[in-house]
């Protein structure tokens, strides 16, 4: 048994006459301290399999557990960052990492303000502690959510495109920071992105999802391919990431073209 | 000057909405004292001031002044205390919502005043029956602005509370809550400015004192001047109401400025 086990799930909306089948049965085991990209094409239903590991959409069959046991609703064990609304305005950036921490019963007082710097720090907002969200930019907001999002100490972090809103430098610096990030916390991540080049540079394991309903059509093992941990930007300059970045491509291009051709063929 | 929806500078809007006020005034003031409507049925606008110092040298106005934004508050207040937690219940759980909306719905279309006369039968023609108008007015159309208001918190806050470790109790308190907040207060001040419109009804049909029972007692002499400066006062009211709520607004939710 792995450390997080989604056994058979699948995803179906709608009632009797008119069902979406999002998530056909699948099977996913990941181990921890792993970080595993999901990339697909959008409306696929990547982001439906990681609502369900974070307990935000209920598995129309199958089961996902955690260490063995069995997961249900949304708690403090599933971190979830969003690509929008991602900080909350009414709140400093010292605010919402508070928040963070206000449901942990583990930390004292004096822990919690600790802890809040450390965060503040670690996302390298130091100095902007008191701002509110219209005086950062994006990315920074964006930072602040992943501060927060760790502060509550989760076993799994869950990311759903967070940087894709953002402009392509300011993407380029948040993935050096989550690098960062990922060295010192080593958080087992699910992170949803629709960057092929995001998908293989964050990843230690990249797992290819086909058009919708979602099935897993490739799963690659990214840290064999590319080396350990110790990656930056100049990495995708590298012949392995280029070559690793053709094979998804190609990947993904013949599944476009294999779900053109069965929906032109459906009834 | 034109500039299409370019903002100006507050000096150049502050001259362009004295400069309609004053046209509105110079208009009134011509046609009264040109003799198109006889000064019976429009006193100039010097005589309404006039008249608005005779209601306070003449008559305790100030003291129908407090009466009324006394009732207004006392029953704006009672309508929000019940309104706002049940409309935060109304949009978080959907069963609280099903049973309450279609009641609340159709109270929301009866006419108000066509209430006054059970109100009266019921509470008699104290107090307590003009607050009970007042809240009828208010309650029914507040508490679905603010079950909208919390229903247009976006989804992400709310699932970020439930994956920080929050409880569904928690969630509304320190996220839902916060974050409709502003749009709470706005329509709050909405609201506030009907319960005026009803104040005035209640106070016409049966009051001895109040606004609106000095505007009613003076038409029975033909007062025209009196007249309009009581409907003048009340305009000052909501005038000054009004922008307090906003100057609170704008210092209470900087953090909404772009």
């Amino acid at each position: 048994m792995a450390y997080l086990d989604l056994t058979n799930i699948s995803k179906t909306y709608g009632t009797d006459g008119r069902k979406v089948q999002a998530v056909a049965p699948l099977t996913l085991a990941m181990d921890r301290g792993q970080i595993v990209t999901f990339l697909g094409p959008s409306g696929c239903g990547k982001t439906t399999v990681m609502r369900m590991v974070g307990g935000l959409e209920t598995p129309t069959t199958g089961t996902i557990t955690l260490d063995g046991a069995r997961l249900g609703g949304p708690d403090r064990r599933r971190g979830m960052v969003f690509q929008s609304y991602a900080a909350f305005p009414w709140l400093t950036v010292a605010g919402n990492i508070r928040l963070g921490l206000k449901y942990r019963a583990d930390l004292s007082a004096s822990d919690r303000e600790d802890t809040v710097n450390r965060f503040i720090e670690l996302v390298g907002l130091k100095g902007f502690a008191d701002s509110y969200t219209n005086q950062i930019s994006g990315g920074m907001r964006q930072r602040v959510a992943i501060a927060r999002t760790l502060a509550a100490n989760p076993d799994i972090l869950l990311m759903d495109e967070p940087f894709g809103a953002l402009d392509a430098l300011t993407r380029e610096h948040l993935q050096n920071k989550l690098l960062e990030i990922n060295r010192t916390a080593g958080k087992t991540t699910i992170f949803v992105t629709h960057d092929v080049e995001e998908a293989i540079l964050l990843a230690h394991r990249l797992v290819v999802f086909s058009a919708r309903p979602a099935r897993v059509l490739e799963d690659i093992n990214v840290t064999e391919q590319l080396g350990p941990d110790d990656r930056d930007q100049a990495l995708r300059d590298t012949p392995a990431f280029l070559s690793l970045r053709r094979e998804v491509q190609q990947i993904i291009r013949a599944e476009y073209i294999r779900a053109e051709a069965e929906a032109a063929h459906a009834p | 000057m034109f500039g299409f929806r370019t903002s100006l500078p507050r000096r150049t809007e502050l001259a362009l909405g004295l400069a309609g006020l004053l046209l509105f005034l110079g208009l009134w003031h011509v046609a009264s004292v040109s003799g198109w409507v006889k000064q019976q049925f429009l006193p100039t606008p010097f005589a309404v001031v006039e008249a608005f110092g005779r209601l306070f040298t003449e008559r305790n106005f100030a003291g129908d002044i407090a009466i009324s934004v006394g009732r207004v508050w006392l029953a704006f207040l009672l309508s929000v205390i019940v309104a706002v937690p049940l409309g935060l219940l109304m949009s978080c759980y959907r069963a609280v919502g099903a049973f309450v909306e279609p009641f609340v719905d159709f109270i929301r279309y009866l006419p108000v005043p066509a209430m006054v006369p059970l109100l009266i039968i019921w509470f008699g023609v104290g107090e307590a029956s003009k607050i009970a108008v007042l809240w009828m007015g208010t309650f029914f159309q507040l508490v679905l602005l603010i079950s909208d208001d919390t229903k247009r918190v976006p989804a992400e806050y709310v699932e970020s509370g439930f994956t920080l470790g929050a409880s569904q109790w928690q969630v509304i308190r320190d996220i839902v809550f916060p974050a409709a907040l502003p749009n709470i207060v706005d329509n709050l001040r909405i609201t506030l400015g009907w319960c005026w419109t009803y104040l005035i009804i209640a106070e016409i049909v049966a009051a001895s004192s109040g606004i609106g029972h000095v505007i009613w007692s003076l038409r029975r002499f033909v007062k025209t001047p009196e007249v309009m400066a009581g409907i003048v006062a009340i305009g000052i009211i909501g005038l000054l109401t009004d922008q307090a709520f906003r100057w609170a607004h704008r210092r209470r939710f900087r953090y909404l400025e772009r």
